[in-house]
């Protein structure tokens, strides 16, 4: 049996308390790109303190990665904490909106698959139903799946938002 | 307190700082402040002859003096002309304050005459960068930018002010401290990270220190040394360490890195104990990272935590201030150490590597070793980057810090006149000059223009070989002797000196060496001496890029020697040294 340890790309999630000024997003972006630190998904948005926005990242890479990436966010100004939230003692959730267009015959059963998953048809227009789900990035990705069948039109995701237990 | 405008704002923050010269460009958005200017005689404006050259000199003036320097440019153009000196500057972690002018706030971002977006393309390069919207933020923003650009690890500071921001009117004060939650100054050393650096330290059989310039910036000078003599440690600089122990020091093996002197490479892949002090190991430093110290614990002291673990792996680290983490050291560790055997291992290597300079010929290292001796290692030396750059950091003995510049991290040709002229104005009194090649000389001449205009009494000793002497060199070893536009034509320096009022000489043999030398340094004023040395001039010794620094290159002069197995390559071995299997050295045969 193969006992090296392998050293596997996984993805990790850091967040970051950071300070909202000119640029900041700009700033705290631009390190990931230069560096060269793989961007799976980002999101920024108001926080608990006003002036102040807490960003979601999800990295891959192995830890040496994520160490820099901690150490490289610490050291721009705008960054006021930042941390890797590890699996087991966080939650992370992300929002997704998908547009279906599902035929007169279909209409019942997507209901049904939205109930079923604990979603929400939060608005319609015409044929097309909006269908709103929250969840892990996982359970995100398996009702894309699910709605498949109902003719996709458009999906808008948030990126994962994740806060430490 | 008192209305006063945007404009009055900035002069009275550069007196509040301490800034005598700022160095700068003016143009339409900036004329508010270039008219305030004449109101604040005791700051004194050097008009540069491009902006690239203002943050040279800017970074010349803070190198010279570990104070921040300040550039000013105008929007647009003005402002990108800053950008490489500006990369430069943040590459070496050199303290500056880079003012720019933007269009009228309301105009941003519709495309105004000479508008850019330097905010946006300088958050690479900078350590911070604002745009300033609102005269009632200028005070605090000014204060905060000084404050960042010289505390914890140093860098420039770009503020970007709209023309009606100079222009109106606000009676806020200036901070009386900063305050900006998550930048926090550089925490005293941990206890227990000295503890377990003392017992590295004692445990050493085989130790060298790398002091680079966070000793330079952190000012650890003093502490540098006793902690070198009391704990018997061979010290090798970085590039941008030079200075930061006294080259004279019978401890002290020069420069270290892709060109430094075998001794330093050698005693690092034999070593047990490697110290980086304020080092980053770069790669020019370690070459392959992998058989970077094969046989050592790597011990790093930083201030930046982010540079632990960045490119080598460490055993133990102190975080903190160098001068703090020395301190504290050379508190514990009191009693003398010696390490007889290994100290004679590495006198044996000195006198068996020697740096070369083959006597007959008129070369570039003939010219820098007169230079050293005529000046006794204690001028102000500013370099550009290639060949005579590392020849510069090879026998330049300097004594003493603040009188080394060169552009380091970012190998930036036409850095050296301009930085030269930069540390002139801050250190009148110190004869400086600036070593460049024909190449970077030609990138940045018009400075001087400057230098004549306001009597800058900086020499520049232009070493001719006709070519891009790096670039040459490394076509001629791997690149089969293929040369491709390295051949560089240059105008008569003796008439374009003339044109521009510089006393000028020239010198193409060794007999009129001294007096050229002397000559130069008894003239009061600006000096370009031209030296034509031999074209095609290598410098060794040489760890070909990303190779392994167990594979050093030696001076095809050291005939005389075998080289140790395993460690170095022969000259003829040049080109398989890319592949050739990374062999740790057998130096000692004590290592396990």
């Amino acid at each position: 049996m193969n006992t090296e340890e392998i050293v596997v790309s996984q993805k990790h999630t850091v967040t970051a308390l950071v300070q909202n000024e000119s640029g900041t997003i700009n700033r705290v972006v631009s390190l990931f790109r230069r560096r060269g630190f793989s961007l799976a998904s980002f999101n920024a948005g108001d926080c608990e303190e006003p002036g102040l926005s807490r960003m979601t990242f999800i990295v891959e890479g192995d830890l040496s990665v994520v160490e820099q990436v901690l150490k490289q966010l610490d050291k721009l100004i705008d960054v006021v904490e930042c941390s890797a939230l590890p699996a087991e003692s966080s939650v992370s959730r992300e929002l997704a909106l998908i547009r279906v267009q599902p035929t007169a015959e279909q209409r019942d059963s997507l209901y049904n698959l939205v109930l079923e998953f604990y979603g929400k048809t939060p608005g319609a227009q015409g044929d097309q139903i909006v269908v709103e789900f929250t969840g892990s990035v996982a359970e995100v990705e398996d009702v894309i799946k699910a709605l498949q069948p109902f003719h996709i039109q458009e999906i808008v995701r948030t990126g994962v938002v994740a806060m430490s237990l | 307190m008192q209305e006063r405008s945007g404009a009055a704002i900035v002069m009275e923050s550069l007196v509040k700082h301490g800034i005598d010269t700022l160095f700068g460009y003016p143009g339409g958005v900036v004329l508010p402040l270039y008219d305030e200017m004449l109101n604040w005689p005791q700051v004194k404006h050097v008009l540069v002859r491009h902006e690239q050259c203002a943050a040279h000199m800017a970074d010349g003036y803070a190198r010279a003096t570990g104070r921040v320097g300040v550039c000013l440019a105008t929007s647009g153009p003005g402002a990108t002309n800053l950008v490489t000196g500006i990369a430069n500057a943040m590459m070496d972690s050199i303290p500056m304050v880079c003012l720019t002018g933007n269009v009228n706030s309301w105009a941003i971002g519709k495309d105004a005459f000479q508008e850019t977006d330097i905010q946006g393309i300088t958050i690479p390069i900078t350590k911070h960068n604002y745009l300033v919207t609102d005269v009632n933020d200028l005070p605090y923003v000014l204060a905060e930018a000084f404050y960042l650009a010289n505390t914890g690890r140093k860098g420039p500071v770009l503020v970007d002010i709209p023309k009606d921001v100079f222009q109106k009117m606000t009676s806020n004060p200036f901070p009386t401290e900063i305050h900006r939650r998550g930048y926090q100054l550089p925490p005293d050393p941990d206890p227990a990270q000295i503890a377990t650096a003392v017992a590295m330290i004692e445990a050493a059989q085989r130790p060298v220190l790398i002091a680079g310039a966070g000793v330079l910036w952190g000012e650890a000078f003093d502490e540098l040394k006793t902690f070198a003599e009391t704990n018997d440690i061979p010290v090798i600089n970085s590039l941008l360490g030079l200075g930061t122990f006294p080259r004279d020091h019978e401890l002290s093996l020069g420069m270290m890195g892709m060109h430094g002197e075998a001794t330093g490479t050698l005693a690092v892949q034999a070593a047990d104990l490697v110290i980086g002090i304020g080092a980053r190991f770069d790669d020019r430093l370690t070459g392959d990272t992998k058989a970077f110290a094969a046989n050592a614990k790597i011990l790093h002291f930083d201030l930046d935590p982010a540079e632990v673990g960045k490119t080598v792996s460490p055993r133990a680290w102190v975080i903190g201030d160098v001068k703090a983490t020395l301190g504290e050291i050379n508190k514990l560790r009191t009693t003398q150490l010696s390490h007889p055997e290994w100290r004679e291992q590495i006198r044996g290597w000195q006198a068996q590597y020697p740096l070369m300079v083959p006597e007959g010929k008129f070369l570039s290292r003939t010219v820098l070793r007169a230079l050293n001796e005529h000046t006794n290692g204690e001028a102000i030396v500013a370099t550009d980057v290639g060949q005579h750059q590392m020849w510069t950091a090879q026998f330049y003995k300097f004594k003493k810090p603040f009188n080394w510049m060169s552009s380091g991290g970012l190998g930036t040709m036409g850095f050296g006149f301009p930085a030269a002229i930069g540390a002139k104005f801050a250190r009148p009194d110190h004869e400086v000059w600036a070593v460049v090649g024909d190449g970077g000389f030609q990138m940045t001449l018009q400075e001087l223009q400057t230098a004549v205009e306001y009597g800058v009494n900086v020499k520049i000793a232009l070493l001719n070989n006709g070519y891009l002497g790096m670039v040459r060199q490394w076509q001629e070893l791997f690149y089969d002797n293929r040369y491709s536009s390295v051949a560089m034509g240059s105008p008569d320096f003796g008439k374009l000196a003339e044109a521009y009022g510089v006393k000028y000489f020239r010198c193409d043999r060794c007999e009129d060496l001294d007096a050229t030398m002397e000559a130069a340094r008894a003239h009061n004023g600006p000096v370009l001496c031209e030296f034509v040395v031999e074209m095609e001039e290598n410098v060794y010794p040489m760890v070909p890029a990303g190779g392994s620094n167990s594979s050093v290159i030696m001076d095809p002069a050291l005939t005389h020697v075998e080289p140790p197995e395993d460690v170095v390559a022969s000259f003829e071995t040049t080109h398989s040294v890319h592949h050739a299997p990374e062999v740790a050295p057998s130096l000692t045969g004590a290592n396990k």
